[in-house]
């Protein structure tokens, strides 16, 4: 019974399914589901303190957001510690956060995102020549459409974008269930005052990014 | 209509689920008013590379604009 709980294939699978449940939301990856799948032979009481512990290491190595030094001493720690971890199980846990820490890392920013998000952002530019309040010649707009949703995804799919002068292709953010659309009009003038804002925001950030 | 367009630059420092976040974002607050003239409030985060994306898509609504 033993031997099956330190298989390595099996402990990167149980680690993988940890992190489905855990980190990136995946329903129905329950106790059982990975102890037939991934532990057939092992009995459930003997799997269970088994499973609470794996899950346990996997959490704080997660919520300490480790770094290679810091992970290699938490685990040699659990190696001496009673009741603990082989060196064996060890290697597996560090191959698997070496490798999904960025994903999981993502997955715990978006848990952390209460606020709705931005997840579309569609223009275009419209040459007016004549409004129902005043005669405006040429006045171009900008015409820009917000879609605000909680959590939204980024899709990478280019979608064309109307303009009055040239099409081209615009990247659109993305796509979501219950999304709110913000339809705004923007003349050149407010255009460039938002801009202003934006670059200031910019700055902002580098000197965050240097300081880091 | 936009009237006004605010931000903040936040660090979330750490969470429940996460003690060692460090995760930069934008905060935006806008001000809209409708055709009727009713005054809302929109607000939104976006991660740093949202950010940049949508700060880009400005640029290029700036220069297409100007060129109309």
């Amino acid at each position: 019974m033993a031997g099956d709980l330190e298989s390595s294939k099996a402990l990167s699978g149980l680690l993988s399914g940890l992190a489905q449940d855990a980190f990136h939301g995946h329903p129905g990856i329950t106790e059982e589901l990975l102890r037939s799948q991934l532990y057939p032979e092992v009995p459930p009481e003997e799997f269970r303190p088994f499973l609470a512990k794996m899950r346990g290491i996997l959490k704080s190595i997660a919520s300490a957001d480790m770094d290679f030094n810091q992970l290699e001493a938490f685990l040699t720690a659990q190696t001496k510690k009673q009741g603990g971890i082989t060196s064996d199980q060890a290697a597996v846990i560090s191959k698997f956060w070496k490798s999904h820490k960025t994903k999981i890392r993502e997955s715990l920013m978006n848990q952390s995102r209460w606020d709705s998000g931005l997840r579309g952002l569609s223009w275009r530019v419209d040459g007016k020549s004549q409004s129902r309040h005043s005669a405006q010649i040429h006045t171009p707009v900008a015409i820009v459409e917000l879609e605000i949703g909680k959590s939204g995804q980024v899709s990478k799919s280019p979608v064309r974008m109307y303009c009055s002068y040239p099409t081209f292709h615009i990247g659109k953010l993305g796509h979501g269930k219950e999304s709110e659309f913000l339809c705004l009009e923007f003349d050149e003038v407010k255009v460039n005052q938002v801009l202003k804002k934006l670059s200031e925001v910019e700055e902002c950030i580098s000197t965050l990014m240097q300081r880091a | 209509m936009l009237l006004d367009f605010q931000w903040k630059l936040g660090m979330a420092v750490s969470s429940d689920s996460c003690r060692s976040l460090k995760y930069p974002y934008v905060a935006v607050m806008l001000k809209v008013a409708d055709e009727s003239g009713q005054v809302k409030k929109k607000s939104f985060e976006m991660t740093i590379p949202q950010f940049q994306n949508f700060y880009r898509q400005f640029k290029e609504i700036a220069a297409v604009i100007e060129t109309v």
